[in-house]
């Protein structure tokens, strides 16, 4: 507690200035935790009661047939989601475990290679190399990396022809399969300065008598580096996580099939389904689906859903995270 | 003797630029293809027009200039995306700091509780759902709270006056005290507040002359990667009123997506994301030299 006085702590100003900076930070969590409080209890509610003005806050009676959807949602809607939900979070964990799992050595595996192996200028140059991606918004590139996976490996709209021959080049098109979302997520210059602001960290003597001993680079990684380097491995994890968790834009580009969907593409078809009609437009049959859970409700328990992954991988994470997080900047 | 051991000397180094080299492999590798390759073709599909059943051909800067000549939507979708980054930084940027320097005020063990609670995360699109719903005109909270307190309901997304900072308000709840600031404040020497404290300073005086000063090549940091971030918006626009009303909330980045996913002509497309690439390294540019990184000058 370094700003507030030491001097005279049981001094009016400084109690009152102690209770001021509580009350701004409590009632800062309370404003952050509201729209969770508030998708919990919608959900909870019954189908008819969400489409009650002004809202209640506390459900009148409550009940869980919302969370059911996750079984039978889809199924029982309309064309655009015929699949239960349990086949979009599945996707989604495919997605997500898969892009963790290849990134994260190979994004691990350059920066230990550019901090502890590369000569001074060759360094210099893979590093710049390897970080200059970032600086650049990733819309400027995002219509020739949809060409990229649509004919890779390459970049532009047709695919150039064999010389002397009439046939173009083969290519192989990753649209509409899990891989054009994981490829393009394999290496990340942001986890790349993550790593090397750790690794910078470890003393070289460690590394130089193991490889004295005799140990390989590979075998010094595994045994020395490894062992500690477990809070940036969570850091990265759940950055890594998260963000391919949330992606929303790039598999609504190369996702076109929708039994391939993440939840997030599946959460924003289902509100379009939900908030762009009136509910007084709805045919019987639909206004039987309305009782049976969809509507706000339902809405709001996937959204709940969509969630508890992202909480689980905080719980998980949770110490490294509020101690391990070292970022240098651009050096 | 010395030329032995010289030579030896440059064997070993050889041999650990090799081995630097295939450990780095597969991340260098990934880099060229997808970092670099796409980037760099970027410049040649801006310069070509997309035929679905011939070969794209050269067309100059045609793409570019039909952004800048008789083509009103250039004008909207920018002073859109300006006004949104602009409203977005200037009431949200600071809060996350703000947060985190009041947070180091407390004792250990309300930190820990507190940042517990910050921390429990909302996934993106659930975040966003909730707060349309929260604006929704006929069921939503904002409206029920209005129609409570006996004042005349808004229109919120619907209103295009509104919509726009309609879509900033979530960043003001919606966020974390930046886990990068309350590392480098921890990183802050105990001795400069002493001293400061032996001199006099109050509190406000510690913030702006202690704090604020360590803090500044992060802030300069964030900044830089919250304009970029926050000049291709996306997400929120295209899930919250998919640009309307009147094109209201139309980003650049949604007029990308319409050009090239929609109307499938990905070298007007690409053109239109150099041009925004162009802003935001013009942009990039200024700040890094009137925002100097180093603390001690």
């Amino acid at each position: 507690m370094p700003l507030i006085a030491k001097v005279g702590k049981k001094g009016f100003r400084v109690r009152s200035l102690v209770i001021g900076i509580s009350v701004i930070l409590w009632l800062g969590i309370a404003l952050h935790l509201f729209p969770v409080w508030w998708m919990f209890t919608t959900s909870i509610k019954s189908a008819r009661e969400t489409f009650v003005f002004p809202p209640s806050f506390w459900p009148k009676e409550t009940t869980f047939v919302a969370y059911k959807l996750f079984f039978t949602l889809g199924s029982i809607v309309w064309e655009q989601l015929n699949y239960p939900v349990y086949v979009y979070f599945k996707n989604s964990c495919i997605i997500t475990f898969g892009t963790m799992i290849i990134q994260i050595p190979i994004t691990a595996l350059g920066a230990y290679s550019i901090s502890k192996l590369s000569p001074p200028r060759l360094g210099r140059f893979l590093f710049l190399f390897l970080i200059g991606t970032m600086m650049i918004p990733a819309e400027a590139a995002l219509i020739p990396k949809f060409l990229l996976v649509k004919h890779f490996p390459f970049p532009t709209m047709s695919i150039p022809k064999v010389p002397f021959a009439n046939t173009s080049f083969p290519t192989y098109d990753f649209v509409n399969s899990y891989w054009a979302v994981i490829l393009p997520g394999i290496y990340s210059a942001f986890n790349f300065i993550l790593f090397k602001g750790f690794f910078d960290g470890i003393p070289d003597e460690l590394i130089n008598a193991a490889r004295l001993d005799g140990a390989s680079e590979m075998g010094i990684f595994r045994r020395i580096v490894l062992p500690v380097s477990k809070p940036v491995f969570a850091v990265v994890a759940y950055f890594t996580f998260s963000s391919v968790w949330n992606s929303f834009m790039w598999p609504l580009i190369v996702l076109k099939k929708n039994n391939l969907w993440p939840m997030s593409l599946m959460l924003y078809w289902f509100q379009t389904f939900i908030m762009e009609r009136p509910p007084q437009g709805y045919s019987p049959e639909v206004q039987h689906l309305l009782q049976s859970g969809i509507g706000f409700s339902g809405l709001m328990a996937m959204s709940i859903i969509e969630s508890i992954p992202v909480f689980i991988m905080f719980i998980i994470f949770r110490e490294q995270l509020m101690t391990g997080i070292r970022l240098r900047g651009f050096k | 003797m010395k030329k032995i051991k010289v030579s030896k000397q440059r064997k070993q180094l050889k041999s650990t630029t090799r081995q630097c080299l295939i450990i780095a492999a597969p991340s260098l590798i990934a880099q060229f293809i997808f970092g670099w390759l796409p980037f760099c073709a970027a410049f040649i599909v801006g310069f070509q027009k997309f035929y679905l059943f011939k070969p794209c051909v050269f067309v100059g800067l045609n793409n570019f200039k039909s952004f800048f000549y008789h083509n009103p939507m250039t004008l909207i979708i920018f002073r859109n995306t300006f006004y949104y980054a602009f409203l977005s930084i200037a009431l949200t940027f600071i809060i996350p700091i703000i947060i985190a320097i009041l947070l180091m005020e407390m004792k250990k063990s309300v930190i820990r509780v507190m940042m517990l609670l910050w921390f429990i995360p909302v996934a993106s699109m659930a975040g966003i759902i909730i707060w349309k719903y929260f604006y929704n005109v006929n069921y939503g909270l904002f409206n029920g709270i209005l129609a409570s307190l006996g004042l005349p309901l808004l229109r919120w997304l619907n209103d295009p006056h509104l919509a726009m900072l309609c879509l900033v308000l979530p960043g003001l709840v919606m966020y974390g005290p930046g886990l990068i600031y309350i590392a480098s404040l921890q990183s802050i020497p105990e001795e400069l507040y002493e001293a400061a404290e032996l001199e006099g300073a109050k509190f406000w005086q510690k913030v702006w002359h202690i704090t604020l000063p360590r803090l500044r090549p992060i802030i300069a940091m964030m900044m830089l990667l919250a304009i970029i971030g926050k000049l291709q918006i996306f997400n929120e626009p295209y899930v919250m009123t998919g640009g309307g009303p009147s094109y209201a909330t139309y980003t650049v980045v949604m007029h990308i997506f319409s050009t090239a996913f929609q109307s499938m002509q990905f070298g007007k497309a690409t053109a239109l994301s150099l041009i925004l690439f162009v802003i935001i390294m013009i942009l990039i540019i200024i700040q890094r030299r009137y925002f100097k990184e180093n603390i001690d000058v």
